[in-house]
C-alpha cells in the first residue's frame, strides 16, 4: 500500500525538519542532557509546545537537539473545541515557537481545555454535535490560517460521553479532516482506552478514519483501574509500556494506514531513555513488517 | 465542566452525562484528578524549596486550596502560581513558618528568571554616544529575567540550604536574621541570586523601574554607584536605554 499524503500535509521545508515514517520518542526535560551527549537511536522527537514558549536554557537545548533530529511540536493548550473562540495571545505564542523550532509537524487535540477564562489543564471531551463540529472546524481553520500550515488533530482518551451527542467520535474526527484539510494524529492507545471505557469497537474507529489524512500515530501506556466492586476503568496516564492489546491495535492501524511516523509517549514517572528507545524499536520493527507485505494482505 | 473541575460542583453537568457502568461523578473524578495533579506538579516545580520545607502532604493540601481559589488563566504552566507567595502569607496552617512566604517570593522570582524571554543585552558601547549633560537623564529597560526581592527573613540562605539538602547550613541559619535585599538574574550559567546592600538594592530597583539615573542616585547615599552600574551593564542586566524628559 502506497501512502498518498495530500500535498498540504508535507512540511513547508523539506530535508532535516520533515518527520520520517519511523519511530520517534516524546522528549521530556530529564532527557535533554542525555540526548545532547549520547545521541540515542530515536528517529525523531516530539515535545509539548507549551513547555518551550519562554526563554533560557530549556528552549536553547531544543535548538541544539533539533539540529540532529527531526522535531514535532505537540500542543495541549489551544482548546480547539472552545465555542468562545481561540485565545489569540496563546496562538501567537504557538506561532513564535513554530517559527523558532521549524518543526516537521504541528499537532493539537480534539478537545477543549479553557472554560470561563480558566485553563482546565486537561483534554476535556466535547459533545459530539453539529454545533461542536462547526466550532472545531472554525478553530482549526483559524489556526491553520494563522500558522500558514496544516496541523494534525489528535483523538483524546475519554471517560465520559454526553447525552446530546449525535455523531460518533470517529465520524467527527474524519469530518474535521475533510472540512478543514487538517491531518489526523491517530492515538492508538486513546482509541483502545476510550473504546474499552465506552463499549466502542476499536476496529470500527480505525476503519472510519481516512488513511490519506493520517499524519502520525501515538502509542503510550495506560492503567487499568479496578474498583472494589469489580468494575474497570482504563486511565490514559502515559506511565508504563505500551499494552499488548494496544500493540495489536497498532498492527491493525499500520495495515490500514501504511507506514506512519509513530511516537512513544511517556509522561508519568518518565523512565530512562533506553526504555523509550526500546519501545520505539518495537514500533519501528512493526513499521518495517508493514512495509514488507503483511500490511498489503490485511489492508486488502 | 469548569465548576466540576475547579470547585467540585457537578450539579449542572451531571444531567448531560451518559451514566453506564459509572456515575457522572466517578467519570468526572478522572478529570478532576488530572486537573489537580497537573497543577500541583506545576506548583511543586516552581516552588521546590517550599515543597521540601513543608513536605509533600502539607504542600498537596495547600496546593488544592490555592488551585480552587486561583485556577490558571493560561496554558503555560511554567507561569502558574504567581499568587502563591501571597496565598501562603495568609495561610493559617503554616503561620508558624514566618519565613515561608519569603522563600516562596524568592522562588517566584527564580522561576520567572528561568523562563523569561531571551532578549539581547544592551551593548554598553552604545552609552558612549551620550553627551555628558544627558547622563543624568538616562534610564534603562531591565532584562526580563531581572527582579528585585526584599524579604524580612534570610530567604536566600534558607532557599539555598534546602535545595542543596545541606542540613548543617540550614540548622545554622537564624530565620530572624533579616532582612535580605536580593537581586535575581538569569546568566548563561543559570539563575543567580545575589545579596545587595540596602543602598545598592534601592538604587538598582529605581533603575529597573525606569527612573532616570540622577533620580536613582538620589535614593541612596554613601555608596559607589558607578561600580555597581558598570557591573549591571557588564552582566547584561539592561537591554535598552532612553532619555527621560527630566532627571527627576
Amino acid at each position: 500500500m502506497t501512502r498518498q499524503l495530500p500535498s498540504p500535509l508535507l512540511p513547508a521545508r523539506g530535508g532535516r525538519s520533515s518527520i520520517p515514517a519511523k519511530a520517534g520518542v516524546g522528549l521530556r526535560f530529564r532527557h535533554h542532557r542525555e540526548v545532547l551527549d549520547t545521541r540515542p537511536a530515536a528517529a525523531w522527537f516530539e515535545v509539548h509546545t507549551e513547555n518551550y514558549m519562554g526563554g533560557g536554557t530549556t528552549p536553547a537545548a531544543l535548538d541544539a537537539i533539533r539540529l540532529d533530529y527531526p522535531l514535532s511540536l505537540h500542543g495541549t493548550g489551544l482548546s480547539l473545541g472552545s465555542a468562545e473562540g481561540l485565545d489569540r495571545a496563546h496562538l501567537a505564542r504557538v506561532r513564535a515557537a513554530v517559527g523558532r523550532f521549524e518543526p516537521g509537524l504541528v499537532s493539537e487535540h480534539l478537545s477543549f481545555s479553557v472554560g470561563g477564562g480558566t485553563y482546565l489543564a486537561d483534554l476535556l471531551p466535547l459533545p459530539m454535535t453539529e454545533g461542536a463540529l462547526d466550532v472545531v472546524c472554525r478553530n482549526v481553520a483559524e489556526v491553520q490560517d494563522f500558522l500558514k500550515r496544516p496541523i494534525l488533530v489528535e483523538n483524546p482518551s475519554s471517560y465520559l460521553q454526553f447525552r446530546h451527542s449525535t455523531i460518533s467520535e470517529w465520524e467527527f474526527l474524519a469530518l474535521v479532516a475533510q472540512r478543514t484539510g487538517c491531518g489526523i494524529l491517530c492515538d492508538v492507545n486513546n482509541i483502545y482506552v476510550s473504546s474499552r471505557n465506552h463499549g466502542w469497537q476499536a476496529s470500527t474507529y480505525l476503519a472510519a478514519l481516512p488513511p490519506a489524512a493520517i499524519g502520525e500515530i501515538h502509542l503510550a501506556g495506560h492503567t487499568v483501574r479496578r474498583l472494589r466492586d469489580g468494575r474497570i476503568l482504563r486511565i490514559d496516564d502515559h506511565g508504563s509500556r505500551v499494552a499488548p492489546e494496544v500493540w495489536a491495535l497498532y498492527a491493525e492501524a499500520l495495515a490500514r494506514f501504511g507506514p506512519v511516523p509513530t511516537l512513544i509517549e511517556w509522561d508519568t514517572e518518565v523512565p530512562p531513555m533506553a526504555v523509550l528507545v526500546e519501545e520505539a524499536a518495537h514500533a519501528a520493527a512493526m513499521i518495517g513488517e508493514s512495509k514488507s507485505g503483511n500490511g498489503h494482505a490485511l489492508a486488502a | 465542566m469548569r465548576a466540576s473541575l475547579v470547585v467540585h460542583d457537578d450539579r449542572r453537568i451531571s444531567a448531560h452525562v451518559v451514566p453506564g457502568a459509572f456515575t457522572a461523578a466517578e467519570r468526572l473524578d478522572v478529570y478532576r484528578n488530572t486537573f489537580a495533579s497537573a497543577l500541583t506538579t506545576a506548583l511543586r516545580l516552581s516552588y521546590p524549596a517550599v515543597h521540601r520545607l513543608v513536605g509533600a502532604e502539607f504542600f498537596g493540601g495547600a496546593a488544592r486550596i490555592y488551585i480552587e481559589a486561583h485556577p490558571p488563566t493560561g496554558a503555560c504552566l511554567d507561569e502558574y502560581g504567581e499568587a502563591f507567595p501571597e496565598f501562603l502569607s495568609g495561610f493559617e496552617p503554616s503561620a508558624s513558618l514566618a519565613y515561608l512566604p519569603d522563600v516562596a517570593a524568592l522562588e517566584r522570582a527564580v522561576n520567572g528568571a528561568l523562563h523569561a524571554p531571551d532578549v539581547d543585552p544592551l551593548d554598553p558601547h552604545r552609552l558612549a554616544t551620550l553627551a555628558e549633560h544627558d547622563r543624568a537623564r538616562v534610564c534603562f529597560a531591565p532584562h526580563p529575567s531581572v527582579s528585585l526581592v526584599h524579604t524580612d527573613h534570610p530567604a536566600d540562605l534558607i532557599w539555598h540550604a534546602v535545595l542543596e539538602k545541606d542540613g548543617t547550613a540550614l540548622a545554622a541559619i537564624d530565620p530572624n536574621d533579616g532582612p535580605a535585599w536580593l537581586l535575581v538574574h538569569r546568566l548563561a550559567t543559570g539563575v543567580e541570586v545575589r545579596r545587595l546592600s540596602e543602598a545598592a538594592w534601592k538604587f538598582t530597583s529605581a533603575l529597573c523601574a525606569g527612573r532616570p539615573l540622577a533620580a536613582a542616585l538620589d535614593e541612596t547615599h554613601d555608596f559607589d554607584a558607578s561600580a555597581l552600574l558598570a557591573d549591571h551593564l557588564a552582566t547584561g542586566r539592561f537591554v535598552d536605554f532612553g532619555l527621560s524628559e527630566t532627571s527627576a
